[in-house]
C-alpha cells in the first residue's frame, strides 16, 4: 500500500498517467480511502474545507476495541486499586477545573504562598520581601522568633490559605 | 466759585452714567476669567473614561506592579452591535487566556481543559476603577486633579481619589487626553505609599473592531462551569455587627471550597464598588502562631483571626485595620 502514496499524490496533481496504476488504485479500498484523505487535507490547507468538523472521533473505535478486549481469566481481577481510582478521578478533575480559575484570576494565590513559606522555613532570607509597611512603620510579618508550628501545621495551614485564596478569587469572577 | 460747583456736578454726572458701563465691562473681564479657568472637574474626566472604557475599540499593553514582581499582560477590547469582548492574556510564561463576551468569561490555559463561567461583571484590567459609580461615589472618595504628564508617549491627566476614612486605600488614575482611557493605577495607603500599580505601555484605539476578537466571539465558548450549590442551613449562624462605610453585604451563604472535599464553610461576601472583601468563618481552627495572621501582597491583604474556637479569614484589597475590624465584629446569630 506503501508504495502507492507517491501514485496517488501524482493521481490528485493530475500527472499520473499510468492506467494500471490507476485501476489498482480504484480496486483498493484502502487506497480509496487515502485519496480522500489526501483531497480533504488539500482542502483544507486551500481553506475550502467549509466549516467542516475536523475533530476525528475515535470514540467508536476505541469503545469497539474495548468491546473485543478479551479479558485473562488466569489473571484474578484486582477490585481495590480500582475502586480507589474511581475516587481519584473525580477529585482530581476538579482540582484540575479550578485550578486554572485561581491562576488565571491572580497570580496572588500562588506567590504569595510561596513568599509566605519561604519565610517560614528560613526567615533570614525573605523578611523583607514579606513586609508591607503599615502606618508607616514596618511590620515583620512572618518573622518565626519560636518555632512552635511543626512543619506538617504550616504545610496544613498553607493549604487551607490557598483553598481560601482560590475561593476568593473564584467568588470574585462570579459575584452578582 | 459758582464756575468751581458747575464743574463738580459735570464731573459726577459723567461719572454717573459712565458707571454702568464701568461695570459691565468689569462683569465681562471676571466672566472672561473663568471661562479662562475652567477646566473640565475632576469627576467629569473620571466619567469620560467610564464612558470611553466601556465604549471604545483598543488595545492595551501593561505592566502589573506589586512588591518587587512585574507581570506584562494584554487587553484588547472591542464593541460589537453594542457588546462588548475583551480579551486578556499573560504575556510571559505559559499561556493563559480569557474572552469575556455575552454574560460569560471563558478561560483557557496550555494543559488545561478550557471552561467558561457565567457572569456579567466585566472582569478587565481598570474594570473596577471604570465601572465605578463615581456621582454616589464622592461619599467615601474625593476626587482631585493632581497634574499633567505623559504616560505611554500620551499626554495624560492624573486624578486622585482620596478616600474620606481609614477603611479603604486611596488611588491615583492617570487618563489619556485624547481618548479619556486610563492609562495607569496605582494603589496607595494612608501614608501614600504605592502598593500596587498598573501601567499602560503601549495604548492604540482602533475605529473599528480588533477583527481577531471578533472571530473569537463567533467560536463557540467552552462548557460552562457550574459552581456546586451553595447550601443554606437553618442555622444561619453569623452575623457583622460592624460594616466600612459603603460597604455593602452582597453575598451571604455556605459552600464547599473546591479544592478539598470539607464541610461547607460560611461565607460573606462585601462591595463598595471597587473592592469586595470576602469573608469566610469556621469552627475548625488551623494551628497558627501570631506572627503567621497577616500576609500580604500588593493590595490584597489575608487576614486570620481566632476568637472562641472560631477561624475568621478576611480576604480583600483594604487595609489591615479594615479586616481587623471586620474580623471582630463577627458574632454568632442568636
Amino acid at each position: 500500500m506503501k508504495e502507492y502514496s507517491q501514485d496517488i499524490s501524482t493521481l490528485i496533481d493530475n500527472e499520473l498517467h499510468d492506467d494500471m496504476v490507476i485501476k489498482h488504485i480504484l480496486d483498493d479500498t484502502e487506497s480509496q480511502k487515502q485519496f480522500s484523505r489526501y483531497q480533504l487535507i488539500g482542502d483544507v490547507m486551500r481553506d475550502e474545507s467549509e466549516g467542516l468538523d475536523l475533530r476525528i472521533d475515535i470514540t467508536d473505535s476505541v469503545m469497539a476495541a474495548i468491546v473485543n478486549e478479551t479479558q485473562d481469566n488466569k489473571i484474578a481481577p484486582i477490585a481495590t486499586p480500582e475502586k480507589a481510582e474511581s475516587n481519584v478521578v473525580p477529585f482530581m478533575k476538579r482540582f484540575g477545573q479550578y485550578a486554572i480559575a485561581a491562576s488565571v484570576a491572580g497570580v496572588v494565590v500562588v506567590s504569595s504562598l510561596m513568599i509566605n513559606q519561604n519565610a517560614a522555613t528560613d526567615p533570614s532570607v525573605t523578611p523583607v520581601l514579606n513586609t508591607v509597611p503599615f502606618g508607616g512603620a514596618a511590620a515583620p510579618v512572618s518573622l518565626q522568633a519560636t518555632p512552635v508550628q511543626t512543619k506538617s501545621d504550616i504545610k496544613e495551614r498553607n493549604e487551607h490559605l490557598e483553598a481560601l485564596l482560590k475561593d476568593h478569587q473564584l467568588q470574585l469572577q462570579v459575584q452578582p | 466759585m459758582k464756575h468751581r460747583s458747575f464743574l463738580v456736578v459735570l464731573f459726577s454726572v459723567i461719572v454717573f452714567l459712565a458707571s454702568p458701563q464701568l461695570f459691565a465691562n468689569q462683569e465681562e473681564a471676571s466672566q472672561k476669567i473663568i471661562t479662562k479657568q475652567v477646566q473640565p472637574s475632576a469627576l467629569t474626566y473620571l466619567k469620560k473614561m467610564k464612558q470611553a472604557y466601556k465604549e471604545l475599540n483598543y488595545e492595551l499593553l501593561y505592566l502589573n506592579t506589586a512588591q518587587n514582581q512585574i507581570e506584562p499582560k494584554q487587553l484588547i477590547h472591542g464593541v460589537l452591535d453594542g457588546q462588548r469582548i475583551a480579551y486578556f492574556c499573560y504575556l510571559n510564561g505559559g499561556i493563559r487566556e480569557s474572552l469575556q463576551f455575552d454574560g460569560k468569561i471563558s478561560y483557557y490555559q496550555q494543559g488545561n481543559q478550557a471552561y467558561s463561567l457565567v457572569t456579567n461583571r466585566d472582569h478587565s484590567v481598570f474594570a473596577n476603577i471604570a465601572n465605578f459609580d463615581f456621582d454616589s461615589g464622592n461619599k467615601n472618595y474625593e476626587y482631585l486633579i493632581l497634574g499633567k504628564s505623559r504616560i505611554a508617549g500620551k499626554r495624560a491627566i492624573a486624578i486622585r481619589m482620596t478616600s474620606k476614612d481609614m477603611y479603604r486605600y486611596s488611588y491615583i488614575i492617570w487618563l489619556d487626553l485624547g481618548s479619556y482611557l486610563p492609562l495607569r493605577l496605582e494603589t496607595i495607603n494612608k501614608s501614600n505609599l504605592i502598593l500596587e500599580q498598573t501601567m499602560v505601555v503601549s495604548l492604540n484605539v482602533t475605529e473599528s473592531i480588533n477583527p481577531w476578537i471578533k472571530r473569537m466571539s463567533d467560536q463557540k465558548a467552552p462548557d460552562v462551569l457550574h459552581l456546586p450549590k451553595t447550601t443554606v442551613k437553618d442555622v444561619a449562624p453569623w452575623e457583622l455587627t460592624w460594616l466600612p462605610p459603603g460597604f455593602k453585604v452582597i453575598k451571604d451563604d455556605q459552600h464547599k471550597l473546591m479544592v478539598h472535599d470539607t464541610d461547607p464553610i460560611s461565607y460573606i461576601m462585601l462591595n463598595d464598588g471597587i473592592v469586595s472583601v470576602s469573608i469566610y468563618i469556621s469552627t475548625k481552627m488551623t494551628n497558627l502562631t501570631k506572627q503567621q495572621n497577616i500576609i500580604q501582597r500588593g493590595g490584597t491583604l489575608l487576614y486570620t483571626k481566632q476568637q472562641e474556637n472560631v477561624e475568621v479569614n478576611v480576604i480583600g484589597e483594604i487595609p489591615l485595620i479594615t479586616a481587623e475590624k471586620i474580623a471582630s465584629s463577627i458574632k454568632a446569630v442568636k
